[in-house]
């Protein structure tokens, strides 16, 4: 479970409120390495180094996660209750060793892509993951706030809270949340009814980025093909790579920007056509925030407090004003 | 005799057009923010409500959010002009006064035949405590609602602990504003109060219904120097007509005398905004 998960949590679930959340923090004895994270982080997947560990049964970002993850996802219970009345079980417990494409169980995985390069044909192999949005729709529009952006980034499903009704994965343009059916909270309220099992995806190892460590995939990466730090070290750094390269970059601009940049040596357009798509394989297309559209009326709710008084305010002395009037004419 | 009081018409004004506005408002974009609300949640694909006619949308939670903020727009500036206009005009007749909850325990039972109502002032004891019950719903609704709408408008990563309290607030206060709304509903389906229904549609109830069971309230409008004069029976069926258990004669029961009747200065703007 990760840290701030937990932490916030326990604090909403105090009474004492943000004073709980401080408490809880000293208590705990949080390492400063954990305050390093906070700041605004980036990663950095250079697709001109990777290789997908090619001629590995598993590529080592992929093993890593596995590994670092292993145990997250209980054993579900079994039988799974089957929802109503759509009676769609997703249950990955028995093909946990899935390892080509996004599963509950396989949070990274390798997209190959066969393109021609200067009349060449080459290989471009490109690791794919939660892109970690700026924005992201999938966590500002979870219903239980089960889904939420960290300070750093980071953007984290909490699978205590979490009831698997895969809406996160509905809005995420390249729906990476994936669901494994019978587990968590939703068996102890309406299990045919109401919700489905729990999301899981990428948290970029939140937990040892408090601890002030690297996320698994990037540490274990034999050709150094992805990197992580400060935010605008890591766009700068991307985009001296697209330029010395004559590359292109993705996840700078989509889904209104993330904190995921790839650098490829070829379009992300030919690399979206020569690779795999569909449930579990996420496309490389340009992508628009849908949300972005809701601003200016999310921003004129904002302001509908001050628009009532002043309305009010106004039409009130207004009133008294006229009521004034009419007592003086009287007399 | 007030202007309020249409004597030819049996008719006595309950609410001015600006408080049905307010009335209708609240009640309307609360309607569609209910069930924008339940779009919210992973289920109108899943129970096919987006097969029904009309409501292909509900299944689009971009869409409906759209439909949800558009809707708050007016809920919440509407709750913040009743509570800025209101309050500022020092009327606090929804408000809830000393003994109310007693006096509503005792109305209720009048309702399943149980004892006698006593004599109402405009509003009953338990409109009022039904009042601030929805005014705490309401602001509990608006507010927790602000702080989601700037999240998702500028602060995707806020503080997570005000996240989660911000979101079960919303979500918890939901449930409470689906049942007010039901009681709401439920009250209103209760035989001595079908003629107020007329009254928030049209602003005015009958005259010999306000008489009868609103008698504090008809004692303001009406001046006690009213002298007796014979009743008249109402010319209409009264299907509204209050249970017979219900006789509360006074003076005000009663039709003004000729001289009551000549212009009198209105006490309060044409609107009548002042009955809150």
């Amino acid at each position: 479970m990760k840290a701030s998960l937990k932490l916030n949590r326990r604090a909403f679930l105090s009474t004492a409120g943000g004073a709980a959340l401080i408490g809880a923090a000293g208590a705990l004895g949080m390492p400063r390495e954990a305050m390093a994270c906070r700041g605004r982080l980036a990663t950095l997947i250079d697709l001109t180094r990777c290789d997908g560990c090619d001629g590995q049964a598993i590529a080592a970002c992929v093993s890593a996660c596995k590994t670092v993850k292993a145990g997250d996802v209980p054993q579900p219970v079994d039988p799974i209750p089957v929802p109503f009345p759509s009676r769609k079980v997703e249950d990955w417990s028995k093909r946990q060793a899935v390892s080509d494409r996004l599963t509950p169980y396989t949070l990274i995985y390798i997209q190959k892509a066969e393109v021609e390069r200067g009349g060449r044909k080459t290989t471009v192999f490109v690791p794919r993951r939660c892109m970690h949005c700026d924005n992201p729709a999938c966590a500002t529009l979870c219903p239980f706030s089960s889904n939420h952006k960290f300070e750093n980034g980071a953007v984290v499903i909490d699978p205590e809270t979490c009831f698997g009704g895969a809406k996160c994965k509905t809005v995420c343009p390249w729906e990476i949340p994936q669901r494994q059916s019978g587990i968590g909270i939703y068996l102890k309220v309406l299990p045919t009814l109401m919700g489905n099992g729990v999301m899981y995806k990428c948290d970029l190892c939140q937990d040892l980025l408090e601890a002030g460590k690297t996320p698994a995939c990037i540490a274990a990466c034999p050709r150094q093909a992805m990197a992580i730090g400060p935010r605008e070290e890591i766009v700068a750094r991307s985009e001296a790579l697209a330029k010395r390269i004559g590359g292109h970059l993705y996840g700078r601009e989509e889904n209104g920007g993330t904190s995921t940049l790839y650098v490829s040596p070829v379009s992300f357009a030919d690399l979206n056509a020569a690779v795999q798509t569909g449930p579990g394989r996420p496309h490389l297309r340009p992508v628009a925030r849908r949300m972005a559209g809701s601003d200016a009326l999310g921003k004129a709710v904002l302001a509908a407090p001050a628009l009532g008084v002043a309305a009010g305010v106004a039409g009130a002395f207004a009133a008294i004003s006229r009521r004034k009037d009419r007592s003086g004419k009287e007399e | 005799m007030s202007h309020d009081i249409r004597e030819a018409e049996n008719r006595v004004v309950r609410h001015s057009g600006l408080e049905m506005a307010e009335h209708w408002a609240i009640a309307l974009s609360g309607l569609v923010l209910l069930l924008s609300g339940m779009f919210e949640l992973p289920m109108a694909a899943r129970y096919r409500i987006t097969a029904l006619p009309g409501l292909a949308w509900s299944g689009d939670f971009i869409a409906s959010l759209y439909v949800h903020y558009a809707a708050s727009l007016v809920f919440i500036a509407a709750a913040c002009f009743h509570l800025a206009y209101h309050g500022l005009r020092g009327e606090s007749g929804l408000l809830p006064e000393k003994g109310d909850l007693r006096a509503s325990i005792a109305v209720i039972k009048t309702f399943f035949g149980k004892g006698e109502e006593p004599p109402f002032g405009k509003y009953l004891p338990e409109q009022r405590l039904a009042y601030l019950g929805m005014a705490v719903t309401i602001a509990v609704l608006i507010l927790s609602g602000l702080v989601k709408t700037y999240k998702n408008v500028f602060a995707p990563d806020l503080d997570y602990t005000l996240v989660l309290w911000a979101t079960w607030l919303h979500n918890a206060f939901f449930v409470l504003f689906i049942l007010a709304f039901v009681a709401h509903i439920g009250a209103l389906l209760l035989h001595p109060n079908w003629p107020m229904i007329r009254g928030i549609f049209t602003g005015t109830v009958r005259l010999d219904y306000a008489r009868r069971r609103h008698p504090l309230w008809m004692a303001a409008l009406e001046p006690p120097s009213a002298p007796p004069a014979p009743v008249e029976a109402p010319s209409e069926a009264a299907p509204e007509s209050a249970p017979e258990s219900v006789t509360v004669a006074t003076e005000a029961d009663l039709p003004p005398s000729p001289a009551e009747e000549a212009p009198v200065p209105p006490e309060d703007e044409p609107d009548g905004a002042a009955r809150t």
